[in-house]
């Protein structure tokens, strides 16, 4: 993972996600668990991930918490991503 | 294949036969658990065995909480076995703050009067810490691996007319509203049920729905159970991370039924993407069975255009009003006409003088209502006008329901039980009315929040969020809003500041009640209006006014009134 998914994510995060816009987060502000973003938000981030790190993101392997945070984000997309087939 | 054959729910899953398969829980493509009717028996003799080893014995409660799969479902069953009442609570996600777990933890077991609280290896340690300490509970890890695992062969005499089970409404206040029921009710629903949807041995149920929940726990669980029909399931979260997954399972083990709130058919719509649609067969799916949320046209439209190239029925969007009070369903839209009937009537007529004027679906003021369909047997409803007095047809009021699949009462608490079950009629609290014997259910339970199928009461948001120290105590305000873009309601949230110099720290006070909310409630919160003093409008006994302020609201911001309409 590099820097740049990371600014990218939170770049998504922050324009379509958060609840309040005008909100600053970074790679390790707690989103869910804060009320920042809802957790029915979380395809949404699936789908960015899959899309940003070109892996395949088992859903079933995922637990929300491990989605709480960019930072936490970058890390699952690591442990549980597959290459795409 | 109906269940009333069968006295008690052990009764009908030993009937089963052993090598059907009943449980399918998937978590992955590498990672899917199958159980037969025959093994699940198996499973929960030997959680009888290890309850039994802690104690529990006939007519003690036991509380489970463990994630959604076979072991939570075989330790449920098997509490019933030994005659015990088995109460599924929700497990706690990484949301909950441990003191307030454990508050709301003590609470639910003392009104339970637990034996024993059944938990899974996994539960966080700083969940329990205090309740290991009581003396009145137990706590014990679930181990499937201990216990007698020497075949039954026949089920436990238990007399019909027992508790079988208690199943809770969510929130913090629902929580102490725990709905007992007894074999005999369960039984009788389920046969009542299972006509309704002309249910056969070649079914297939698929449910994404929590098992704490009435629509999980009886649709596509006790209903399975007892019909000896088999369910695919996932966990909710699963589903929320990857919707695509409910339609590729239905594809893929060819599921016949399921049950799902209103929301999910937008979600559904909405969240996946094109690319994941391909390939996707949904021929066999007979009824797809709106319920738990006001039923919406708009929704039913989105799925079917979005999916029209999968091979849906023309007929497939079903309706259906339930509650865990009437064990489950009241009424049920006819799975074998053309779907759930829609009318046209006058909105400012229903607003205003609470009743439903048809008019042609082009007049102006013209609003759609689908029915949730008609009553099942031995189940009548009756519309009561606020002072009590039965409408006609058409007039909106409250509904009441009476049947012969209904509470015993709530457990351990007559006071509520008094208030809501008089005569034997039910005051569901739901606004609706009747029209050439279908049911069109209009409002929620009053003031009631229901989020993505979850009953969020308001009293429980505003007493978190008096709770804030920048906030005045009791001057706040929660009520729900359709967000059309979810597809279901969201909470609103309204407070006084103490000082009016506190607006100044308005963005962390938001920050702060949000994290509040999710904590304790487990939902997210929509808008939250910080006011200065004295703004809410208070009631002439000196409470906050919660329809007043509401349009107060309303009529300040524009944003609100959009989404109203």
């Amino acid at each position: 993972m590099t820097a740049d998914h990371g600014r990218s994510m939170i770049e998504y995060i922050g324009q379509k996600l958060l609840r309040r816009p005008d909100t600053r987060i970074d790679e390790t502000t707690p989103l869910i668990s804060s009320g920042l973003i809802d957790s029915l938000a979380l395809v949404d981030i699936v789908l960015k991930l899959e899309e940003l790190t070109n892996l395949r993101i088992p859903a079933g392997k995922v637990q929300a918490k491990d989605m709480d945070s960019v930072a936490l984000m970058l890390a699952t997309a690591v442990r549980v991503g597959k290459p795409k087939r | 294949m109906l269940p009333l054959r069968f006295r008690t729910l052990p009764a009908a899953l030993f009937a089963a036969p052993p090598d059907k398969p009943f449980v399918t829980m998937w978590r992955g493509e590498d990672d899917v658990e199958s159980v037969t009717f025959g093994e699940f028996t198996r499973r929960a003799v030997q959680q009888s065995g290890y309850l039994a080893s802690h104690g529990v014995q006939s007519g003690d409660t036991v509380v489970l909480i463990m994630p959604q799969g076979v072991p939570l479902m075989a330790a449920f069953v098997g509490a019933m076995l030994l005659g015990a009442v088995p109460a599924i609570l929700a497990y706690p996600n990484f949301k909950a703050e441990p003191a307030k777990y454990r508050f709301g933890l003590r609470g639910v077991s003392a009104n339970l009067k637990a034996r024993l609280i059944l938990v899974d290896p996994g539960f966080p340690d700083e969940l329990l810490r205090e309740l290991t300490g009581d003396r009145d509970v137990r706590v014990v890890r679930c181990d499937d691996t201990v216990g007698s695992a020497a075949p039954a062969d026949a089920p436990p005499a238990i007399d019909p007319e027992r508790l079988a089970f208690i199943q809770h409404s969510a929130g913090t206040t629902g929580l102490q509203k725990g709905v007992a029921l007894s074999h005999a009710a369960v039984l009788t629903q389920l046969n009542h049920l299972a006509r309704a949807i002309r249910l056969d041995a070649e079914d297939r149920i698929y449910s994404w729905l929590p098992l704490y929940h009435d629509m999980g726990l009886v649709a596509c669980f006790m209903l399975p159970l007892a019909c000896h029909v088999p369910v695919v399931m996932q966990s909710p979260t699963d589903w929320v991370m990857q919707p695509a997954m409910m339609l590729q399972l239905i594809s893929t083990y060819r599921c016949s039924l399921a049950w799902i709130p209103n929301f999910t058919l937008q979600f559904l719509a909405r969240r996946v993407r094109p690319e994941d649609r391909l390939g996707l067969d949904l021929s066999s799916l007979r009824a797809l069975i709106n319920c738990s949320e006001p039923v919406r046209a708009s929704s039913m439209d989105e799925f079917l255009a979005a999916y029209a190239g999968a091979g849906l029925r023309s007929n497939v969007l079903q309706s259906s009003y339930a509650m865990a009070e009437t064990v489950f369903a009241v009424t049920q839209s006819d799975v074998t006409g053309s779907g759930p009937r829609r009318i046209w009537v006058d909105a400012d007529v229903l607003r205003k003088r609470r009743c439903a004027q048809l008019v042609r679906h082009t007049a102006r003021s013209a609003t759609c209502l689908v029915s949730s369909g008609r009553l099942l047997p031995n189940t009548e409803v009756r519309i009561a006008s606020d002072d009590g007095a039965e409408l006609g047809p058409g007039g909106v009021g409250q509904i009441l329901i009476r049947g012969d699949s209904m509470l015993d009462g709530y457990y351990n608490r007559p006071d509520l039980t008094a208030q809501t079950l008089k005569d034997g009629w039910y005051w569901s609290g739901d606004l609706g009315c009747l029209l050439d014997d279908e049911l069109y259910v209009i409002g929620r339970k009053k003031d009631l929040i229901i989020v993505a199928g979850e009953n969020i009461s308001p009293q429980d948001v505003e007493e978190i969020v008096s709770a804030h120290p920048a906030i005045y105590d009791g001057r706040v305000v929660a009520f729900g809003r359709y967000n059309p873009g979810l597809g279901t309601e969201e909470i609103v949230i309204v407070a006084e500041v103490r000082e009016g110099d506190d607006l100044r720290n308005a963005s962390a006070i938001d920050r702060e009640l949000r994290a509040a909310v999710g904590a304790e409630l487990r939902v997210g919160v929509g808008p939250i209006y910080l006011k200065p003093p004295r703004w809410i409008v208070k009631s002439t006994a000196g409470k906050p006014a919660r329809s007043t302020t509401r349009e107060k609201l309303l009529s300040e911001h524009a944003e609100l009134r959009v989404a109203e309409t």
